[in-house]
């Protein structure tokens, strides 16, 4: 039986647990490590090694760097492994400044200047994005699930209709007002970024009436492209199903700190990184 | 001087104890969280209304408790009072926490504690392979999901939910969607019940073996659910005192004045006291401060637990037990209100943000969880999360010096010392993402 480990980082174990919630891989892989679950120190010598969290101390790095030697493929999950994620937050300069007061602990992990995404220090054979990814993109990524094929964007997993008719002229709050059930998202006037969002998860949040926050990250088609131009799709999308205003659609899509963003738009905080490659995407 | 280090496993994020000894005596041993994200920092600047999307992803276990209590901070900052049917919802929400939570506890992080095994994955001895259908591994982990699905189904997704929202939560539940779900803990309950009944044998089994339950010493008990039938979308917490006698109530606006708070140089994860005494939050608590658990095979057990170990009980291995008591009474409560009409329109009220300060509070699984937010300009400038597992932190260091001082002696360590260490840590069940944020 093939076997494989999963190394957590600075991250919530929200990927570990969605892991958990799938019962398939138990008779079909062997689990060899995983912190959570097991009592084991080391990692031993596996098929794959998933590796969950972002790097943001010298630990995690240390950990990191000595597990990659035991395994023929790592695959990263979850938006923090891939692009930082939620932590990304706190690589803004302004915050920056308040983690000083943490270092004047003793003999705990220190923190690294910011959180970083694990490609940062090793190479990643295939990228598993979402937060977290569905325990059905887990097993596709550890089984290559045969006629697996993920959906390009959140829009074809959802479901809602999208209707040229109704086309609102302000933008709701982030989360306010009641959410009809089977209309688009947009059209009802919520800042949802499904559109441009990679597919595969099945849109739990917006068959749950709450706007996609990216948190699969682009679409192929915005892959490999620059900020501007994912922006400028969405305001298309915007100009296409609603009657708001360029400027307001602009201002709330860009609002720097606005969550939507933190998760698509990883380079948003100026952090130029060079493209995934999208055959390494899942 | 020997400094002994031990790694954990089986809890909650990154942690280790560090265990100081010299001539055979424990000088100290420290619990040390080994992680930190910065979540107070980094919301800072954010729309208050993005907070329960960001916060739930402190703690990927404990994101259903976050995402309501950053909803009710919300709402205590724009005076708005969600309908009775979102509350209704909510607190299935909380039942579903209640129950991955307690489920993975006990069967995934502690059983193997029982069987001597690293791992329930690695139980390889006849009908308990881990290939089997029958096994422990199986079983618990379909324990563990019908929580999971419980969450999706009121809250989106069972990570990270979505679903509450300032003034309710975005829908209700369709009639087929909640009668499935219901059946579907109906046939779990007795798979839940007999890993349980399992689970009550070998603790007893171990404790017979270890000769010993742990550290008993009396402490103050904190937790914010009521006397019975608890909601654990809570208003008030209560403490009681190391007698059990309730000796103090309040809200979550006022914890300030009750709690002290110290920060730890040694660790990423402050402590919290009661009238500078140690005190105890999460199951036991919980089971010590209730009257009765208000469904019948819940009471049945809480009833053995009461006949063999009193009122209030003090041992730390008891909150194992007291978490499977918790989780048959999350899986009948489920039922009763899966039962009432859930399918309605009136899931939330209208509301107008405003600035201010506001309080959260829910009974997570390790206790009662706090949010406080101050609001300016639409933005959050502060954030304060009181995080349970910092309720049990001195506690925890207390339990482990017990451990230490009865496995080091002036000539040797033995070494059962790190199997204690690790139950000891484990009945506390804390959450070091939480406690770190």
């Amino acid at each position: 039986m093939p076997k494989f480990a999963v190394l957590q980082l600075s991250g919530c174990a929200g990927c570990e647990v969605s892991l958990l919630n799938a019962n398939d891989w138990i008779d079909r892989y062997k689990l060899v490590y995983m912190p959570l679950v097991i009592s084991a120190y080391d990692v031993p010598d596996v098929d794959v090694l998933i590796v969950s969290g972002g790097v943001r101390t010298d630990e995690d790095l240390y950990n990191l760097r000595r597990a990659v030697k035991h395994t023929k493929k790592v695959v990263a999950v979850g938006t923090c492994a891939l692009s930082g994620g939620i932590a990304n937050l706190g690589n803004r300069d302004d915050v920056r400044a308040l983690f000083i007061s943490q270092t004047t602990r003793m003999h705990v992990p220190r923190l690294l200047p910011r959180s970083q995404p694990i490609d940062d220090a090793v190479n990643v054979d295939l990228y598993l994005p979402g937060c977290p990814p569905t325990s059905e993109l887990f097993m596709a990524a550890l089984f290559q699930t045969p006629g697996f094929v993920p959906n390009k964007i959140v829009c074809q997993d959802c479901g809602r209709v999208k209707d040229r008719t109704v086309r609102p002229t302000h933008l709701l709050g982030f989360r306010e007002g009641n959410v009809q059930s089977k209309l688009c998202l947009i059209n009802q006037g919520y800042v949802c970024v499904g559109s441009s969002t990679r597919g595969g998860c099945r849109a739990p949040c917006t068959r749950a009436g709450h706007p996609c926050v990216g948190c699969r990250g682009p679409s192929d088609s915005f892959i490999d492209k620059e900020t501007a131009d994912w922006l400028a799709s969405i305001q298309r999308v915007f100009e296409t199903l609603t009657d708001v205003q360029p400027e307001e659609i602009m201002a709330s899509i860009k609002t720097p700190q606005l969550s939507l963003f933190l998760f698509q738009f990883m380079d948003y905080l100026g952090v130029k990184r060079t493209p995934r490659p999208k055959e390494k995407v899942l | 001087m020997p400094t002994l280090t031990f790694p954990l496993s089986r809890i909650e994020g990154h942690a280790q104890v560090v265990i100081e000894v010299h001539d055979g005596e424990v000088l100290s041993a420290r619990f040390q969280a080994n992680e930190f994200r910065g979540f107070s920092y980094f919301v800072q600047g954010i729309p208050a209304e993005q907070v329960p999307v960001i916060v739930p992803r402190i703690c990927g276990v404990c994101s259903t408790a976050h995402h309501v209590c950053s909803v009710k901070a919300l709402e205590d900052a724009f005076g708005v009072t969600p309908p009775p049917l979102a509350r209704k919802i909510r607190e299935l929400l909380l039942l579903g926490q209640i129950i991955q939570n307690q489920a993975t506890s006990i069967f995934i992080f502690t059983m193997p504690d029982r069987l001597n095994v690293d791992s329930i994955f690695q139980v390889e001895d006849g009908t308990e392979n881990q290939n089997d259908k029958d096994s422990i591994a199986f079983k618990a982990l379909q324990v563990r999901k019908s929580g999971t699905d419980l969450i999706t189904l009121a809250g989106g997704q069972f990570i990270h939910p979505v679903k509450a929202v300032i003034g309710g939560v975005t829908s209700g539940i369709l009639e087929a969607d909640a009668e499935a779900m219901r059946q579907k803990i109906q046939e779990i309950l007795p798979v839940a019940c007999d890993l349980f009944d399992h689970y009550w044998q070998m603790s007893i089994a171990m404790g017979e073996r270890i000769g010993t339950w742990g550290d008993d010493s009396p402490a103050y008990y904190i937790a914010s659910i009521d006397k019975s039938c608890p909601n654990y979308d809570t208003q008030m917490i209560h403490v009681a005192d190391p007698n059990g006698t309730h000796v103090d109530s309040f809200t979550a606006h006022d914890f300030r004045e009750k709690l002290s708070f110290r920060e730890s140089l040694h660790s990423y994860a402050g402590e919290t006291s009661f009238r500078d005494s140690i005190m105890r939050a999460n199951s036991l608590a919980r089971i010590n401060m209730a009257d009765s658990m208000g469904t019948p095979k819940a009471d049945e057990y809480l009833q053995s637990f009461r006949a063999q170990f009193g009122k209030p009980a003090h041992a730390i291995m008891l909150f194992d037990l007291a978490r499977g008591i918790e989780l048959v009474y999350a899986l009948e409560r489920a039922m009763e209100i899966l039962s009432e009409p859930l399918d309605r329109d009136d899931t939330d009220v209208p509301y107008t943000p405003r600035d201010g300060e506001g309080f959260g509070l829910v009974e997570a699984p390790r206790g009662p969880l706090i949010h406080h937010y101050t609001i300016e300009k639409g933005l959050i400038k502060e954030a304060e999360f009181i995080i349970p597992t910092v309720h049990n932190m001195r506690a925890i260091s207390h339990a482990l010096m017990v451990a230490a001082r009865r496995y080091v002696t002036a000539d040797k360590v033995d070494m059962e010392l790190e199997k204690a260490v690790g139950r000891v840590v484990r009945a506390f069940d804390p959450c070091i993402s939480c406690a770190t944020h």
